[in-house]
């Protein structure tokens, strides 16, 4: 098929010579660039790589103590405790077996299941956050102490149960 | 009945999309009818009129509350505000599925209905990806996630959602629904949540046309600059509309989440930035296309990269990929749109590069300078490229790879983020301000040199201005420069285009009419220098928030005031359990700030309960006072019970956050006047050009 070409022609750039065949410069420019990329995401992996754990693999390995990991479990309502004048949080979270397709079910299971591993959290200086209930999933990053407890610096909070999903309860009226 | 009338439309109209592919591949390639090609364009505006009474019906039985159909239950519940019974439409998946085909439709009826004369040739094909796309989407929503499920009760007592009615089931009492109806998340009460989601998707399903232009010219092989033509507007107001998403989702955030930031790198918000990073590279690089011939193949693959990555994203927000990397819930939906996701990209880059092969997308010129302005915009997009790809291997790549072939967990923070991406994102700005001054084909680095001088000088002068005001971060201040360098260079083009217009008109014409005429003449070039100094004032606002937020806590006995970074906040009493008309109960601080000793604002921070929620049944709603200086951000953390004699709070100052929003606007201004439709030709002139056998019309 023949193409047809209606655009107009570049301005002339003939003011400025051409030095020879500048397409080293290209590759060289851009295999510099190419490895500097490279090496930044290489160090920023190595460095800022977050090994993401549930509660049971954290509480049974003592190789884990000191580190900044990530975790993820189901939130004890009957154990948050929130000193609102200092803003010091401490709750504890269930270890929620990893596969499942029912999150708010699985949650659910998790803090009732009194064999379940567990965990307590401890937390300075945030705002109590508004999905912290009970049964909600939390998702932190921070170190265990030589104590067991879990030092948390950020966290984050799901709640799957409510808004999701679920069935109507029969009401009586 | 509206049950059923929502599944009928959107059964048709998923046949009327499988029909419109059918008829336009059969009708233009083997029966070379014509008659079958026009019936496809019908069945393309068919299928928009199905979907929008699908989407309709599910409308109104949102707005008539019609609880007996499972979805309505679930996001809305009788004592919601009408606002937000409207918006719960896409509230949840089912809905959101059936809106997103519903706005893809909108897009392909409307592509189909302007650019039928001008690009006829590519017409065909173009319906067909178009139509595929919407069909599979719509094939979700029927037979996936269908929206128009109702609730069905058992005779065991038990109740199943299905579309059609179980064996000796009985319609449960809409009374008994209605009490237990879900409502929605109360953290998505709010205006910017309200038009968040349309704005995103907007920006999603737009770069439908732009994809599927540049899908039908690989496929029919008219590979001139006609699909370049059509799809560059296209794709421009996506990028509109998603730039907006992603700003209003900044704002919900600021405002609802109550941490004083607006964005976190978290999976889900950097699912939405992809397609941005790509489609943003794609607007620029497309102007060499036009402007030399180069890059046909690049753009070919940034097209087809953008519309993808949107796949891509919508697949890992609403399978629950990234939830699977955190290993949880899986959605029936997540393997078909995986397998649409990986067939779209295959074809498309299989499309591209069959048609290289055939030596069809050869470009007319090659690279000889290093300086020129083609050579930095190749750059540009190798930066933008390069964001693309640490973003995805922060967000997915790492995870996913551990998970799959290294038996752990890998995720990676925000010092991933932040330590990889702020070098590329200072070298786009040191682009933008060297890339528009620089000419086309060869330059030299001392012909910019001189150019540059002058926004240098500004630049410098208003880092200066930092400097004074107390900023001695090296860094910081290395990045305000950098920013404020692509700014100036903006302004002073634009100044420079005044100037030679004066020179030509000055008798005729004053500075503002001039800069008038400017814009008319070439809203490309001058939106774009507007676009980029939105950019600059959105760079800034990020760094000064990033670099020097300040926070504390307080505790307050009312009467005591705090000091922080030049203000004084006075704690006045509480407001407690003051009810709010969708039934919320407040608590309210009373605040006073003052600045050098002038009261300047009263402020209001407040603890929201919402008694009829079970799970998330408060929100903390942040008080603050703006300035373009900073944001003075308070949060109302606890107080003493009952006499609420002392209280504590959380503050914040934000320095610049304000210029993140205004910025914005600039940014949303200067692409309506980027993508603003120009005449160059008298319509009669152009009107014949069109009859014309190969005509084109002239750009």
């Amino acid at each position: 098929m023949a193409e047809i070409s209606w655009e107009k022609p570049a301005a002339p750039s003939a003011q400025i010579p051409v030095k020879g065949n500048e397409r080293w410069k290209f590759m060289v420019g851009g295999v510099l660039m190419l490895v500097a990329v490279v090496y930044m995401v290489v160090s920023g992996t190595m460095s800022g790589a977050q090994y993401f754990m549930t509660v049971g693999e954290l509480v049974n390995s003592a190789d884990y103590v000191g580190k900044t990991v990530r975790v993820s479990g189901a939130v004890d309502g009957n154990t948050i405790n929130y000193d609102g004048e200092n803003l010091v949080l401490d709750f504890t979270i269930a270890n929620v077996p990893s596969e499942t397709t029912d999150l708010a079910l699985a949650l659910h299971q998790a803090v009732s299941d009194t064999a379940a591993a567990r965990i307590r959290v401890h937390m300075e200086g945030e705002v109590k956050p508004d999905l912290l209930q009970h049964e909600a999933q939390a998702i932190m990053t921070g170190v265990v102490g030589e104590d067991g407890v879990f030092y948390a610096t950020e966290l984050l909070l799901k709640c799957p149960s409510r808004y999701e999903e679920g069935v109507p309860e029969q009401v009586e009226s | 009945m509206l049950a059923e009338i929502g599944l009928i439309a959107a059964l048709f109209a998923f046949i009327a999309a499988v029909y419109a592919i059918i008829a336009a591949v059969y009708g233009e390639r083997f029966a070379r009818s014509e008659a079958m090609v026009r019936s496809a364009r019908n069945a393309v505006i068919l299928n928009f009129i199905l979907v929008t009474v699908a989407c309709l019906s599910l409308e109104v039985a949102l707005m008539t509350e019609q609880y007996q159909i499972s979805y309505v239950w679930m996001v809305s519940s009788p004592d919601m505000p009408t606002i937000y019974r409207l918006t719960a439409l896409w509230g949840s998946q089912a809905g959101s599925l059936l809106f997103w085909s519903f706005l893809m439709s909108a897009f392909s009826a409307a592509a189909v209905v302007f650019n039928w004369k001008s690009q006829r040739r590519l017409m065909p094909y173009a319906i067909a990806y178009m139509m595929a796309t919407v069909a599979f989407f719509l094939g979700l929503t029927v037979f996936f996630e269908n929206p128009f499920e109702r609730w069905w009760a058992l005779p065991s007592g038990d109740f199943v959602a299905s579309a059609f009615i179980p064996a000796g089931a009985t319609a449960p009492s809409i009374s008994m629904l209605a009490q237990s109806a879900n409502g929605l998340n109360p953290l998505l009460r709010h205006f910017g949540m309200a038009i968040h989601p349309p704005m995103l998707y907007l920006g999603f399903v737009g770069f439908i046309i732009p994809f599927a232009f540049g899908m039908s010219a690989l496929a029919s092989g008219d590979l001139s600059t006609n699909w370049i033509k059509v799809s560059r507007r296209w794709a421009l107001i996506a990028w509109l509309f998603l730039s907006l998403g992603l700003l209003l989702g900044g704002r919900w955030a600021y405002d609802v989440l109550g941490w004083g930031g607006y964005w976190g790198w978290d999976p889900v918000e950097n699912a939405a930035f992809l397609p941005w990073l790509i489609g943003t590279a794609y607007l620029h690089s497309v102007m060499i296309q036009e402007k030399r011939g180069m890059l046909k193949t690049w753009n070919m693959f940034l097209v087809i990269g953008t519309f993808s990555s949107v796949i891509f994203a919508t697949f890992a927000t609403r399978a629950g990929l990234v939830d699977s990397v955190h290993s949880f819930a899986q959605s029936p939906i997540g393997p078909p749109m995986l397998t649409f996701w990986l067939l779209l990209t295959l074809i498309g880059f299989v499309l591209i590069i069959w048609r290289r092969s055939r030596g069809e997308l050869k470009d007319d010129n090659q690279f000889r300078s290093v300086f020129s302005r083609e050579s930095l915009f190749v750059l540009n997009n190798f930066v933008f490229v390069a964001l693309f790809a640490v973003i995805f291997w922060g967000s997915f790549g790492a995870p996913i790879i551990s998970e799959y072939f290294m038996g752990t967990n890998i995720t990676l923070g925000l010092d991933y983020f932040n330590s990889v991406t702020a070098p590329l994102f200072l070298l786009l700005y040191l682009l933008m301000g060297v890339a528009p001054i620089s000419a086309w084909g060869v330059s030299t680095v001392a012909r910019m040199g001189r150019t540059l001088l002058t926004p240098l000088a500004l630049a410098a002068l208003s880092v200066g201005l930092f400097v004074i005001s107390g900023v001695t971060n090296v860094w910081a201040l290395l990045g305000y420069g950098l920013v404020l360098l692509a700014g100036w260079v903006a302004i002073y083009e634009t100044y420079r285009g005044v100037l030679a217009r004066r020179k030509a008109h000055a008798s005729r014409e004053n500075v503002l009419q001039s800069l008038g005429a400017l814009f008319t003449r070439n809203p490309r070039r001058y939106g774009g220098y507007m676009i980029h100094l939105g950019i600059t004032i959105i760079g800034l606002g990020v760094i000064g928030s990033m670099v020097f937020q300040q926070e504390t806590q307080q505790t307050l006995t009312v009467g005591q005031s705090a000091q922080i970074g030049g203000y004084e906040l006075r704690y006045d009493g509480l407001d407690t359990n003051q009810i709010a008309d969708d039934g919320r109960i407040m608590d309210i601080a009373n605040l006073t700030l003052s600045r050098g000793g002038q009261e300047i604002a009263h402020l209001r921070p407040r603890r929201d309960f919402f008694p009829e929620a079970t799970d998330m049944n408060s929100t903390t709603i942040a008080g603050s006072y703006s300035t373009i200086e900073n944001d003075f951000y308070v949060l109302l953390v606890n107080w003493e019970p009952i006499s609420a004699s002392s209280a504590t709070f959380k503050i914040y100052i934000n320095p610049l956050v304000n210029l993140v929003w205004w910025g914005g606007l600039i940014l949303i201004l200067g692409t309506l006047l980027a993508g603003y439709p120009r005449e160059t030709l008298p319509a009669r002139v152009r009107a014949k050009l069109e009859l014309a056998p190969q005509g084109q019309g002239a750009d």
